[in-house]
């Protein structure tokens, strides 16, 4: 039945794909290494639509959320109301009396830490049998103090969330230099503090799993950006072997670090299904995706910042507290530590303990908050300065990481992203000095910029597969996840780049644990991981179908050229064979096993980018709108444009939303989300978002892999929110220092400038 | 979602009879785009749904008296879209224009808009029984409440979130009620009622009865009036403050003139002090900053909303200047 399952997408999906190609095949690339430089490709790079797309936009394609299996029972989970107790005791028999329910599980045992912690699970024939099984479950706490605010957790008499440990915790230290010399040095010093909310991942796609035991095998159809995480993680708390588990993840609608590693709903989904003997599924609502499944932490950034008159660095110290629940929140410091030529630097990270539940990795953990502190405060300075904030930049950029001082970056290209990034908004058209002139009426206009820093150099060790059929079809297969960034299409383009074929030529696989291994589809890993290790296999099988070919035309494998489909005989096109007839010279399909290579040592790898927005802020209402926007990715190679357009919009348009509107809001009393839906959390609208100029400055990574590749997912969400503060602090003459910045905000800002409080 | 009997009636009289003989806890529903929101939550109770949708003689926009009559089950998307209404009521067209999403315009009634719960997050958490709810207190009194009365809040700090409500009560609309008894009109500004009245319910609908449509009276000769809706974010966003003003422009002033702001207060606000700083005074930004401060004097802030003060302020001056 699993294989069945997976075999009828992956029909379906071959099917879509059996188009008529609308492309020229691109030509192949000649040698297998050191081909880092002066590559023409016919296909990467350019635009290419979606193999699945047609599949998506019509709503045949299947999501975890569409699965109905034969026999398939509902599972729902109980959740605490209690932000701290005592679980005392769990009834199970009334529900399990309902007629329609299969099973019940307790789930909590002793303490429950948050509102929405999972207590207890039902499975029945239905939801509304299931939903009415939960309310029949009893369950006895004893309520215990609990703490829910931050700043309220910080007091050492604030209830314990942890059981005897302080509230309070260290998170990371880093030290360079003397900073206290530093500052000392300097002609100008500032201190300011930047705070960031919690912001809730929200994909479309809810989470959710469909679990179901064929035997001693598990099968589990999961929306997770992790099928080996998930798998072994399921063998773990089952205590299977991972060999006997095989998590599927077909199609998706977004995780943004929300569903990373294995979910406790897919435990008991594998539970309940164990001890029905049937397919249990448990989909998560809109409102347990803002309780149980994680969040952005929060940030509170102090940074003391010096430099010369010239605008040269001196010293820079951050002091952070982070709160991310039950769990520790983000250390934030790397933008501050690594980006600028700063030879002192001192760092210092603390993360309150609450009774919230525990936030999860979202879009560039700890970078995107960072970096709106950082370029807050390098905002802050050249303004104190007098000084243009992208001449700051400039006058402090580095060619080594760790502020110039570690070992050299093995490609940078902030400087171009600059250059074309300000050519593209118009820097000169921004206020000479911040609030000054530029507005009629109530508004005022500004422009604001900040640069990205993100790791995503890929995992090597990632692995995948090309099989070639004798009949000419083509597979790339990867145990990678492609969770609506277009991962599919990029191992399309990138077999078809290397094969001299067309993308929709290519069958691509993923997305099942049964599949070469391949890393989390997170942390900007996914196409520098997958790409290069799909082009390798492609080469080898290059180079396989050449020598095949050769021995067909009676050359030598070196006399063969690929191109249009055909092998030719070097300067002889008419001594030539189809791509079909030497697939069928191999006689039987054949696999060719390709790898991601290491990193060389000695280099730091690196994303980066520039982000400039244009704003205009009415002063009477506190309401920011974002006029225009340029941004300017350095992320090496790119393999789809298309794709990574839609990358960096997606990007912007969620630092635009975190910026201006997202919160998740806490009563303090409660524990209790208090806006856990779409309605009062709320998500930039269409309306919301402005013209968008997208570039690449495309330095070719000349090592990080066969393709000069770097991620791309998370460098466009990290300078977003920044820019726009900056933009805002351009136009109104100060900065509002906390994100989202809501009318509330820009108002109490404007009137702390007002009375220079 | 709970589970619950379905009425569908055919005359407004039959509504009205189902509505005064039922025992159980009876709701309506038009459009559904909030009513099947709140009983899948749970937080409606409602055991007999009432649909209007077969009701004959609800729906539509007509000339009466040289004003206009609108059905409750009007879409808001006609009301947008109607040329009587763009033509002489062009603060009732903005109103209906900056409700929502075009969806919900499609779907959403005039009289489901009138007559909508409120969208205070403690009273829309199943998990909360608040005043409103029966119980005993108002959590955003001392909790959450960015959102929450600036104005007339007494145990329950609601906003009302009606887009058309301010803009039709600034026209000087009627509302006509069906009852048992025969239709009864009233001032659709006194349909409203704050919680010291009755918390469990945001009108003065009694039982047995219900709202059957709205009449605008024809604007006044140099009549006009706009609607400005200050929100957080382009679209889909209920009013932070939103400022209906209508009256007769005369050499710079305003003669009548009546102003009611949304967002502010458990009903629609109005603002009568501030009519009376405005009236017959020629209008400059010191006398609407004078308007907003005499209307302010009641104001009592919660902790989070006071930005709020600000807002009515800029509302007030934006929809006075849009007119003058």
């Amino acid at each position: 039945m699993r294989g069945k399952a997976y075999t009828s997408y992956a029909r379906a999906s071959a099917a879509a794909q059996a188009r008529p190609a609308d492309r020229k095949p691109g030509p192949a690339a000649e040698s297998p290494a050191g081909e880092a430089k002066a590559r023409d490709f016919g296909i990467m790079g350019r635009p290419t639509g979606r193999v699945d797309g047609r599949e998506i936009v019509t709503g045949r394609a299947v999501f975890t959320h569409d699965l109905k299996l034969r026999g398939m029972l509902i599972g729902k989970i109980l959740r605490s109301p209690r932000a701290a107790a005592e679980v005392v005791s769990i009834d199970l028999a009334p529900a399990l009396a309902l007629p329609g329910v299969a099973a019940a599980l307790k789930l909590a045992e002793g303490r429950v830490r948050y509102a929405g912690q999972q207590v207890a699970a039902v499975a029945a024939v239905d939801e509304r049998t299931a939903e009415k099984a939960l309310a029949l479950i009893k369950v006895e706490y004893k309520t215990l103090p609990a703490v829910v605010d931050w700043e309220k957790a910080r007091d050492p008499n604030a209830p314990q969330v942890r059981d005897g440990r302080p509230n309070v915790d260290k998170l990371n230290e880093y030290v360079r230099g003397d900073v206290e010399k530093g500052f000392a040095d300097a002609d100008v010093v500032i201190e300011r503090t930047y705070r960031t909310g919690f912001e809730v991942h929200n994909p479309t796609e809810t989470h959710g799993s469909v679990a179901l035991w064929e035997g001693d095998h598990l099968v589990v159809y999961d929306s997770t950006q992790a099928v080996h995480g998930v798998r072994d993680g399921l063998a773990r708390a089952l205590k299977v072997p991972a060999a006997n588990v095989t998590v599927i993840k077909n199609y998706m609608g977004g995780g943004f670090g929300s569903k990373l590693s294995l979910g406790e709903y897919t435990v008991a989904a594998a539970r309940l299904a164990r001890e029905t003997g049937r397919p249990v599924k448990i989909l998560l609502s809109r409102r347990d995706n803002a309780v149980c499944v994680g969040y952005r932490p929060s940030s509170c950034q102090t940074y003391k910042v010096g430099a010369k008159k010239d605008g040269t660095l001196t010293a820079l110290a951050l002091q952070n507290i982070a709160s991310g629940g039950i769990v520790p929140g983000d250390d934030v410091a790397e933008p501050a530590v690594d980006l600028y030529r700063c030879p002192n630097c001192k760092v210092e990270e603390h993360t309150v303990f609450t009774n919230v539940g525990p936030q999860r990795a979202m879009r560039a953990p700890g970078h995107t908050p960072g970096m709106f502190g950082l370029e807050g405060v390098l905002d802050e300075l050249a303004a104190a300065l007098d000084m243009d904030p992208l001449e700051l930049r400039r006058k402090n950029y580095s060619t080594k990481n760790l502020g110039d001082t570690g070992v050299p970056y093995s490609s940078k290209g902030l400087d171009k992203c600059y250059e074309l990034g300000a050519k593209a908004i118009g820097w000169d058209r921004r206020n000479r000095r911040p609030g000054e002139g530029n507005g009629s009426g109530t508004l005022r206009r500004g422009i604001g910029m900040a640069s990205s820093l993100w790791s995503g150099a890929g995992v090597p060790g990632t692995l995948a597969d090309i099989v070639l059929y004798p009949d000419g079809s083509v597979e790339a297969v990867c145990g990678t996840q492609d969770i609506g960034c277009g991962t599919r299409t990029h191992m399309a383009v990138v077999a078809a780049e290397t094969l001299g074929l067309d993308p929709k030529d290519i069958t691509v696989k993923l997305g099942n644990s049964d599949y070469p291994w391949a890393p989390i589809s997170g942390g900007s890993l996914t196409t520098p991981s997958v790409a290069p290790a799909v082009r390798d296999a492609a080469l080898k099988a290059v180079e396989r179908l050449k020598a095949v070919a050769a021995a067909r035309l009676k050359v030598e494998p070196g006399d063969v050229v690929m191109a249009d489909r055909k092998f030719a005989a070097k300067g002889d096109p008419s001594r030539s064979a189809t791509f079909a007839e030497v697939c069928r010279d191999l006689r039987r399909e054949t696999v060719f096993h390709g790898e991601r290579d290491g990193l060389p040592a000695g280099y730091a790898y690196n994303t980066f980018g520039a982000h400039f927005a244009e704003v205009e802020v009415d002063v009477e209402t506190g309401r920011v709108r974002v006029l225009k926007y340029a941004a300017v990715q350095d992320s090496g190679r790119i393999v789809n444009r298309l794709t990574a357009e839609s990358q960096v919009v997606g990007g912007i348009t969620q630092g635009l939303s975190a910026g201006l509107f997202e919160e998740r809001v806490l009563d303090d009393t409660t524990g209790n989300v208090v806006n856990p839906n779409l309605r009062d959390y709320k998500i930039a609208t269409s309306f919301d978002i402005p013209a968008i100029d997208i570039q690449f400055a495309e330095p070719d990574d000349p090592r990080i892999n066969n393709l000069g590749s770097k991620g791309l997912g998370e460098p466009a969400r990290v300078p977003a929110s920044a820019a726009i503060a900056n933009a805002v602090f351009n136009a109104v003459g100060v900065h509002v220092e906390e994100i989202p910045m809501t009318p509330p905000r820009v108002l109490a800002a404007l009137k702390k400038k007002e009375t220079g409080s | 979602m709970r589970e619950f009997k379905i009425a569908e009636p055919r005359t407004a009289e039959e509504v009205a009879a189902l509505l005064a003989e039922t025992t159980e806890a009876a709701a309506l529903i038009a459009g559904g785009t909030d009513l099947l929101d709140e009983l899948k939550s749970g937080v409606s109770k409602a055991e007999l749904v009432i649909d209007l949708r077969g009701v004959t003689g609800l729906a539509g926009i007509a000339p009466e008296k040289a004003g206009l009559r609108i059905g409750a089950m009007t879409r808001v998307v006609e009301l947008a879209e109607n040329a009587a209404v763009a033509q002489g009521f062009p603060s009732l067209r903005e109103a209906a224009l900056s409700l929502a999403t075009p969806q919900l315009r499609n779907i959403g009634t005039v009289g489901g808009n009138l007559c909508q719960r409120p969208r205070c997050w403690y009273y829309r958490d199943p998990q909360v029984v608040c005043r409103k709810k029966g119980g005993f207190q108002c959590y955003a009194f001392q909790g959450r409440n960015k959102y929450h009365a600036l104005f007339g809040g007494s145990g329950c700090f609601i906003v009302y979130p009606s887009d058309l409500a301010p803009a039709l009560i600034s026209l000087g609309a009627m509302a006509t009620l069906g009852t048992a008894k025969g239709d009864k009109t009233i001032p659709l500004e006194s349909f409203y009622a704050l919680p010291d009245v009755d918390v469990s319910r945001e009108t003065v609908l009694a039982k047995g009865q219900f709202l059957k449509s709205v009449w605008v009276p024809p604007p006044p000769a140099g009549g006009k009036a706009a609607y400005v809706k200050i929100k957080e974010r382009g679209t889909w966003d209920f009013a932070l403050v939103s400022a209906a003003v209508a009256g007769v422009v005369k050499d710079g002033a305003l003669a009548g003139v009546s102003i009611v702001m949304g967002g502010v207060a458990p009903v629609p606000w109005r603002l009568k002090k501030a009519e009376d700083v405005l009236r017959g005074r020629p209008v400059t930004e010191a006398l609407v900053r004078r308007a907003a401060d005499a209307a302010l004097e009641d104001a009592s802030p919660l902790k989070e909303n006071g930005y709020k003060a600000e807002l009515v302020f800029a509302a007030l001056k934006q929809a006075v200047l849009a007119i003058v």
